[in-house]
């Protein structure tokens, strides 16, 4: 059975899913109304977590919350299933599909074969949506795409049942009941306190706004403390989070700038407007530390670009992102 | 090559200070960033790019997914500012 789903393409994968999933029963939002319902937003300097040996630095809450918060928030009652057996687990989806229900799944990035190599990297958290299965190939609403792919059942298997971090077990879940009708405004409101709570009241040092100014403090410090070799290799760790081909952290700020406009509709809150243009120059900002980091990585910075420039742009959006906060908590 | 992409190439090279010559066989359809690319760019050169772009051209790109579309070569970077100037 051919389920008849609108796909649409998304800046992210989890906020993609979460949005195409909501229109299909009919709750018309968008991406970036689900990445602030959902409270997407975040930041976080946690150097005792390595990846690539290197420490991490994180601009969104973690994978699967937002999707969790905005089913929960849109009082959408979520059925979940993981699996030990890979068959079981197939079996399991392909009786949802011939009921006509599509199926969000989690999967190891690496082994779907649609991805292009240079995308090809080990995430276990990758969200999509299966609509179809056609003889051996399933038809995958995955919002990254510009339209629904193919996937062979040995790929999607060997996807679904990826080893290492966070590994998916199968992962499937679906919308089991979902209202008739949703108002948006307290979901909102309740997004943007969330938010405001973690970037401003958090207790942990290495989070929220605190956290941009204790990474800028440490950031002027690394060619001391490692080296030069070492330090880039920080600065490239950070800048490859935050921008990688492009966005990333900025990339997250418009992404909430975008909710903030809609915000401002939904509830008809001009100020949320001017909220949203304040926040897309906050994301420029970040995009400037980012430029000057690359420079560096790349061996072509000039006089203006170091590490004590770098610090101070990220106090800057630190300072930018504080008011903003404050204004977004003092009213909603 | 139209005279925006002949534009957008000489920027990149200027950003990104690109020293090796541009190969002859050089087509704006080939691939801009990654381990194919014929410029050698790499996702931290596209961080300047980006940033470049937004600024001459007043263009913003500001989505991953719009990026991956936008830089996936000089002529679709060349539609994208066209079509947003």
């Amino acid at each position: 059975m051919e389920i008849p789903f609108t796909h649409r393409q998304s800046a992210h994968c989890e906020t993609g899913t979460t949005s195409n999933l909501l229109n299909h029963y009919g709750v018309p939002v968008s991406e970036a109304m689900v990445f602030g319902i959902g409270a997407g937003l975040f930041f976080g300097y946690l150097p005792f977590i390595k990846l690539n040996n290197l420490p991490l630095t994180t601009f969104r809450s973690a994978t699967g919350a937002i999707f969790k918060r905005t089913t929960r928030e849109l009082a959408i009652k979520v059925e979940t299933q993981r699996f030990r057996d890979p068959e079981k687990a197939m079996v399991a989806l392909d009786s949802k599909l011939d009921q006509g229900i599509p199926v969000g799944i989690q999967t190891g990035a690496y082994w779907l074969p649609y991805f292009p190599p240079a995308f090809r990297f080990h995430f276990n958290m990758h969200n999509s949506i299966v609509i179809a299965k056609r003889d051996d190939e399933y038809l995958i609403s995955d919002p990254v795409f510009p339209e629904p792919v193919l996937c062979s059942a040995h790929h999607l298997k060997l996807a679904r049942f990826a080893k290492g971090t966070l590994a998916p077990k199968g992962k499937m879940y679906v919308f089991r009941e979902v209202p008739q009708h949703v108002d948006l405004m307290q979901p909102i409101k309740k997004g943007i306190k969330v938010l405001t709570n973690a970037m401003l009241k958090n207790p942990v040092p290495l989070l929220g706004v605190r956290g941009i100014r204790y990474l800028a403090g440490q950031l002027e410090k690394w060619p001391r403390k490692f080296g030069k070799d070492q330090a880039l290799l920080y600065l490239g760790q950070v800048v490859r989070m935050q921008e990688e081909i492009g966005t990333g952290g900025a990339g997250f700020r418009f992404i909430f700038a975008a909710f903030l406009q809609e915000a401002a509709s939904t509830l008809e809150d001009n100020r949320f407007q001017a909220y949203s243009e304040r926040m897309t120059q906050i994301g420029d900002h970040w995009r400037e530390f980012a430029v000057v980091a690359a420079r560096n990585c790349k061996g072509r910075a000039g006089e203006n670009d170091s590490y004590a420039v770098m610090a101070r742009i990220l106090i800057e959006c630190a300072d930018q992102e504080e008011l903003l906060y404050q204004d977004l908590a003092n009213s909603i | 090559m139209d005279s925006l992409e002949k534009e957008l190439l000489n920027m990149v090279i200027e950003v990104c200070k690109i020293t090796d010559p541009v190969p002859a066989d050089f087509s704006p359809d080939q691939t801009l960033i990654g381990p194919e690319s014929p410029l050698g760019i790499d996702s931290l050169d596209a961080v300047e790019i980006v940033f470049t772009v937004q600024k001459r051209y007043d263009v913003r790109i500001d989505s991953e997914e719009t990026s991956r579309q936008v830089l996936a070569s000089l002529k679709t970077l060349a539609d994208f500012v066209r079509s947003h100037m």
